[in-house]
């Protein structure tokens, strides 16, 4: 097959699709629905309610936290204290920035070429990864919040070596984790892992379409 | 310009700039998606996104350049977190349009059209695209942002690939 039988082809299958198409209903009817569009309506539902669920969490643990703080440091059990209050404020810190990379992807300009816009949308998305990342900074937090002075002056031995050892662990892995998620490592396997679920295939994808825009770029 | 519109003159313009140019949003949605639905959701994305693009036209540009750039932009990346993403396979089912059903030898060569498209990168469905619909290379620059002379390298690839899988086809 020549080029303009290619193109004639092209062109048929075109027009015979073009018929067969409601474009009236979909292009004029919505316009109403289209002046309403923002933000909020751009976004999945489940992300939505991820986020308020994470704003409450952060609000209410914050009040708590501070209150305690404030109002009955000298009683409260510190581990706990101090605990909640890291695990609130990386919290807090992640969802901050997660909010400002949607904010940007949103704004992004998509009237400019394909390439540039591509390239500049999946290194933001692929940059929500640093949320990830403070998120896992957590991790030594869950295993000493339930700690109290009691427990370490009165405690066994072997449960306080059991739970040393637990907490050194998670801290190597939290900081580990934060130092290792990055787009050069998207291959290897225990990043597959970690990020193998049905919510972070976008994630993927994006780093996909990263490497794909400097292929591009290089001419590959 | 574009951005100096009132609300109602705005919505004038987006209605009859759509009904000029739906063309583009067409063979966009047809060349990104296999599922009748799914090209639906997407020309009505593409819809949107011109709507909230209309203050950003360039005059330094044609209007089918910015359009194929909002389309383009849009399939790819806006669509591709609602879709779920049709692999690499291209199954006759409800779904697959009727010239490709009927078993004449245009319509299986437009059935393989459809299939080769459908299994190029992201980038090179647009290519694709705009190779067909007779684009330019200096348009096709414009519009990917790819250099012309790597648009040209990057066409006679896929065209290579073309002549290849239709005289696959010949032989049967």
């Amino acid at each position: 097959m020549n080029e303009s039988e290619l193109k004639n082809l092209w062109q048929t299958s075109n027009d015979k699709f073009e018929l067969s198409f409601a474009e009236n209903r979909i292009l004029t009817n919505e316009l109403s629905n289209m002046k309403v569009y923002h933000f909020i309506s751009s976004m999945k539902p489940i992300k939505i309610f991820t986020l308020l669920a994470g704003i409450i969490w952060v609000s209410l643990g914050a009040i708590i936290i501070s209150n305690i703080f404030l109002h009955a440091y000298s009683e409260a059990n510190k581990f706990f204290l101090y605990s909640a209050a890291i695990q609130i404020l990386l919290t807090a810190i992640a969802l901050i920035i997660y909010i400002f990379q949607l904010i940007t992807i949103y704004r992004v300009d998509i009237t400019e070429p394909v390439l540039r816009t591509q390239e500049k949308l999946a290194a933001l998305k692929t940059s929500t990864l640093i949320s990830a990342r403070i998120l896992f900074l957590q991790l030594p937090v869950w295993t000493t919040f339930y700690l109290n002075e009691n427990m370490l002056e009165n405690g066994s031995p072997v449960l306080l070596i059991i739970q040393g050892i637990v907490t050194l662990s998670f801290t190597i892995a939290a900081v580990w984790l934060f130092l290792n998620i990055r787009f050069e490592n998207r291959d290897k396997k225990w990043f597959r892992l970690i990020f193998n679920g049905k919510e972070w295939t976008p994630l993927m994808r994006s780093m996909e379409l990263l490497k794909l825009t400097e292929d591009y770029k290089l001419g590959k | 310009m574009i951005d100096q519109l009132n609300e109602k003159e705005r919505t004038l313009q987006f209605q009859d700039l759509i009904e000029r140019h739906k063309g583009i949003l067409l063979k966009v949605a047809r060349t990104y998606c296999r599922n009748e639905t799914d090209r639906e959701d997407l020309v009505q994305e593409i819809s949107i996104q011109i709507w909230r693009s209309m203050g950003r036209y360039n005059s330094e540009y044609k209007i089918s350049t910015w359009l194929y750039r909002i389309s383009i932009n849009t399939a790819i990346s806006f669509y591709r977190k609602h879709s779920k993403r049709q692999e690499n396979t291209f199954p006759l089912g409800e779904n697959t349009p009727a010239y490709i059903v009927e078993n004449t030898e245009k319509e299986i060569q437009l059935g393989l059209l459809d299939k080769f498209i459908n299994e190029l990168n992201d980038f090179d469905k647009a290519l694709m695209l705009l190779y067909l619909e007779e684009k330019s290379h200096i348009e096709i620059a414009e519009i990917t942002g790819i250099t012309p002379s790597n648009v040209g390298t990057k066409i006679g690839r896929i065209k290579e690939k073309i002549k290849v899988r239709f005289s696959k086809l010949n032989k049967f």
